[in-house]
């Protein structure tokens, strides 16, 4: 990679060509099944399907041209898998949608040429462009979980694409297509019959890789197909894309910023940054190999269990260790049900809080992590037992206590881009409500203490304060949201899931951050995830949360490091490493879901406590 | 909503094996019967729901006068007086009148007749035109404004909430993106100025339309071609400057929603997916943005007779804004209650109906016996 700017495409593909891939052969089976066009088979192995040559995109705004894209050279052959990494604004998303030619304005392909499967894509009149989207080269957009028109059934809009591009057909031949559609990705046909909303994350993303398939396309573009699901339904809708993406032969870019990810789903990968191919190449070379120090950096940005802490070795004082008359967290048998569903059965454990830990509750969606996150907040109440903070029950706090309790205890919640309200300055969102709990002595105290918390999380103050949220990056957002409840100098902080939806390089960072409030100042935190390799770095102690039920807990490195329950190995064997050879989903057998038996009947796992927090067994 | 997912879940594990095993997502599918049926305890609660709002807005239109200083027999007093030049023994005619109208009843008693009276859609006799009743009255006017507006509610509605999409639809030809925030002027205007406008261009120049009234003089009322292209050519003018007046209100509400709708990840995928731009304005962006102005229409509709009194009175049409508004003037307590009352029930009855429709047309409302 002596030129980033300029890879040679294709020097490239004589170098990845020669690569045994097991694909290969399915390309050939798949191929001569499936494909209705295309010629001889053989000879159209490893034939691009996609070259893209010298491709810029740029946006013209009023501060001038940003180019979003800068001649972009790279090939995408059938039945390969490409990924394409990088952090947000490197131009992954662009790429994809110069390709659909669905670039947003202003945004245009000022130079370079698009070829697929020997089309010039940039010449084609809009109805012939039209017509080659989905036939013969699919998108799935990313956040699959609003991709779904809402008011129309499921199968109703695997139809209509089908008409869009063979006219009309009669309702018993969509029927019989949309049903083999949803059953090549393992949903059942009655799923078609569903509105969207009756639908889990999973099966929605199911539900777009049945549309993306439903025409066989030559490229199948996925834009961060499983961002917003959790490990598990992760790797599940992956070994489904790939396994509906071998059977049709297409090509497949994958879009992403998680190594781990890449690692376990593509045959090459190109890395971007800034608009610009920095490293391309076969994934095995470059994940041993890699050639540019911003891939160096992507790759060990991925949190490893077991493998070296991502966390700054804390420089601070010890905690302070201050006597509390009270245990500062008391759950005492505390339950939450919904209507039939238990969402949390009783639980019970003291957080003394003397000596300030991270106690991490993993689990996936709907184990009841956040059901438990939103008691401890005292947003929601629970059906049955007593919170106690500080030896006080909440619900039976007045006023003034309540008041307390709410500066005492501060969330840092999912989603960075919704936590602030966008008609006011950064600067009026962390000094708001420092005044109203009459913590300000006057301005320039509160300009003190913003400058203060800013400096903590790493923000520049004079650069934020005076900004708007929209004008700030996501990670910048997150970093503001911890810095608004340090403000506060809380003594209990709830994090759920605080870098979800930051990108992977901004994950580490963050996390050091809130691991920092522990040591600095004596703040005990509650970490909502479903990220075990962060849980198992920051925390302290970790409760493994399954159905509503607490079924393995203990210190990180005995739960997460050597997992005793058969669900918590379900999780840890769902994280995706940045190993092309490592087996995804751990050890050989069985597929490996949350709802077998052995799963749902193994008993409590008990691994051991920490000091200062008890849960109490049964 | 919310609590309903959790609960398919725990029926989820009768569902048939051939689910394939790795997906848990559990799924039941309702059959397409039980969804669109209504549960008792929810139509219930609705029609409780229903009966209250018109309770309290009938109880409010009967204390409201009552708390006039003005004594309806008086008026009537007055009006005699003036039409005959002296009335004698006033006293006599004055405590018959109350008599009459039940005024010297304790009020508890006239309110229980009230009350009585309106579920009978008795509201007295009308003291202007005495002794007509007033439920004749409203008899008479209430087609004419039932025809006039909502004819021109359902076309203000239509072209509004087109207009106002294709201000947002990227593929509009730039024609239409300049003429309709232009045509957006009309709105600021007040309906009575553009009525005006309208007749003295159209009826008092071109003289293409006439000046007043429901139906021509000439034609005999009746299901004739001739009596229905009457009230056509009368009506058209009034409904006109009703739908130049009130069609920014929907196409503003229509763009805001089709601002949201037009950044939905469900939009882009309908674009990838290679539909035809008009399937795509229709079925995803349309069809979503139009939900909410669909429970604006059934607030209108009650609310229109109220707005359109001026329009009624302008082109001396024969409908329940023109009986409103002569009923003001004269002080008619009888036929403002009458007339008061035929709008609340319009109002709550159109509620009413959306509400139960909304699930229809919205599969992620349900009925939930809750309400």
């Amino acid at each position: 990679m002596t030129e980033p700017g300029h890879p040679d495409g294709g020097s490239r593909i004589h170098e990845t060509a020669g690569v045994p891939g097991t694909t290969a052969e399915t390309v050939h089976t798949g191929s001569g099944r499936n494909r209705g066009r295309g010629g001889p088979v053989d000879s159209m192995t490893g034939r691009p399907v996609l070259t893209l040559r010298e491709l810029s995109v740029d946006f013209p705004t009023p501060q001038g041209v940003v180019q979003a894209v800068r001649k972009l050279s790279l090939d995408v052959r059938l039945g390969r898998r490409v990924g394409f990494v990088g952090e947000s604004g490197s131009g992954k998303t662009t790429t994809a949608l110069a390709i659909m030619r669905m670039l947003a304005d202003p945004g245009h392909v000022s130079g370079g040429t698009i070829d697929l499967g020997g089309v010039d894509m940039l010449k084609l009149s809009e109805e012939d462009m039209r017509l080659a989207r989905l036939s013969r080269v699919a998108y799935i957009p990313q956040g699959a979980m609003n991709s779904l028109n809402p008011v129309m059934r499921v199968e109703q809009q695997l139809w209509d694409a089908i008409s869009a591009h063979e006219g009309r057909r009669n309702r018993k031949e969509l029927m019989r297509r949309s049903d083999e559609a949803l059953d090549s990705v393992g949903l059942h046909p009655r799923t078609g019959r569903l509105h969207p909303h009756e639908l889990s994350g999973g099966m929605k993303q199911r539900v777009c890789i049945a549309l993306g398939m439903i025409l066989r396309p030559e490229l199948i573009i996925a834009d961060e197909p499983t961002s917003a699901l959790d490990v598990v339904t992760q790797r599940q809708v992956m070994q489904t894309l790939r396994e509906a993406q071998a059977l049709a032969g297409s090509g497949l870019i994958l879009i992403g910023h998680d190594m781990g990810l890449m690692a376990q789903s593509v045959d090459e990968l190109a890395v971007l940054r800034q608009g610009e191919l920095v490293e391309y190449g076969d994934i095995r070379r470059i994940l041993g190999n890699p050639g540019h120090p911003y891939t160096r950096a992507l790759i060990s940005s991925v949190p490893l269990v077991g493998g070296k802490s991502f966390l700054r070795p804390s420089s601070a004082r010890e905690a302070p260790g201050s006597r509390r008359p009270a245990p500062l967290l008391t759950f005492d048998r505390v339950s939450k049900v919904y209507g039939k569903l238990t969402a949390l059965h009783p639980l019970s454990f003291t957080l003394r809080g003397d000596v300030p830990k991270i106690i991490s509750i993993v689990g996936q969606s709907g184990s009841g992590k956040s059901t438990l996150g939103s008691i401890v907040l005292g947003f929601t109440h629970p059906t049955a037992g007593a919170v106690r903070f500080e030896g006080r029950d909440l619900r039976r706090a007045g006023a003034a206590g309540k008041l307390g309790f709410r500066r005492d205890v501060q969330a840092v919640l999912q989603d960075p881009y919704a936590c602030f309200n966008p008609f006011y300055r950064v600067r009026h969102a962390l000094a708001y409500p420092y005044r109203r709990f009459g913590l300000a002595r006057d301005e320039a105290h509160i300009r003190q203490r913003m400058e203060e918390v800013c400096r903590t999380v790493g923000l520049d103050p004079d650069l934020v304060l005076p900004r708007y949220p929209h004008q700030l990056s996501g990670g910048q957002r997150q970093r503001l949201i911890v810095a608004r409840a340090l403000m506060l100098s809380p003594k209990l902080l709830v994090a759920d899931e605080p870098v979800s939806m930051v990108d992977a390089s901004l994950r580490a960072t963050i996390l050091s951050n809130i691991y920092d409030l522990k040591d600095r100042f004596g703040i005990s935190i509650l970490y909502i995830t479903h990220d075990l390799a962060t849980a198992y770095h920051v925390s302290d102690y970790v409760m493994v949360l399954y159905r509503g039920r607490v079924v393995e807990a203990g210190p990180p490195g005995q739960v997460i490091g050597n997992p005793e329950h058969p669900y918590t190995r379900l999780l840890v064997d769902s994280i995706p490493w940045p190993d092309p050879d490592r087996p995804w989903g751990g050890s050989a057998g069985p597929e490996p879901a949350a709802d077998h038996a052995h799963v749902a009947d193994a008993p409590f796992a008990y691994r051991g406590s920490v000091e200062g927090f008890e849960l109490v067994t049964r | 909503m919310s609590r309903a997912a959790p609960r398919d879940r725990r029926r989820d594990r009768r569902e048939p094996p051939a689910t394939d095993a790795s997906d848990q997502e559990p799924v039941d599918i309702p059959r397409k019967a039980a969804r669109l049926r209504i549960p008792p305890g929810y139509l219930v609660n609705r029609l409780l729901t229903l009966l209250l709002t018109i309770w309290i807005a009938a109880t409010l239109i009967w204390i409201i006068p009552r708390l006039s200083p003005v004594d309806p027999a008086d008026i009537m007093l007055g009006r005699m007086a003036a039409g005959a030049g002296a009335v004698q023994d006033a006293d006599r005619i004055l405590d018959q009148l109350r008599e009459s109208f039940g005024l010297n009843d304790p009020l508890i008693v006239q309110y229980v007749k009230y009350l009585r009276n309106i579920v009978l859609f008795d509201f007295g006799l009308s003291t202007a035109t005495f002794p007509t009743k007033v439920s004749a009255l409203i008899a008479r006017a209430l087609p004419w404004t039932l025809g006039l507006m909502v004819l021109s509610l359902l076309i203000t509605f239509f072209i509004g909430n087109l207009l106002g999409a294709l201000m947002v639809w990227s593929h509009s030809p730039k024609l239409v993106r300049i003429a309709i925030p232009a045509a957006m002027v009309f709105t600021s205007i007040p309906p009575i100025l553009s009525g005006l406008l309208l007749m003295w261009i159209f009826a008092a120049k071109l003289q293409w339309f006439p000046l007043a009234g429901a139906y021509g003089l000439t034609v005999e009322p009746g299901w004739d071609w001739a009596f229905a292209a009457s009230v056509l050519h009368h009506g058209f003018l009034p409904a006109l400057s009703i739908v130049i007046v009130t069609f920014g209100f929907w196409a503003l509400g229509m763009r805001g929603m089709m601002i949201t709708v037009q950044g939905e990840d469900y939009v882009r995928l309908a674009e990838a997916k290679g539909l035809r731009p008009r399937t795509v304005l229709y079925g995803y962006m349309i069809r979503n943005a139009i939900l909410p102005q669909i429970t604006a229409f059934a607030l209108k509709i009650g609310l229109l007779v109220a707005g359109q009194v001026l329009v009624e009175r302008i082109f001396a049409y024969n409908g329940m804004g023109k009986l409103l508004y002569d009923a003001i003037l004269d002080q008619d307590f009888p036929v403002i209650q009458g007339v008061s009352y035929v709008i609340i029930l319009m109002t709550a009855l159109a509620v009413f109906l959306v509400d139960l429709a909304y699930p229809l047309i919205d599969p992620r409302i349900r009925h939930g016996s809750d309400g």
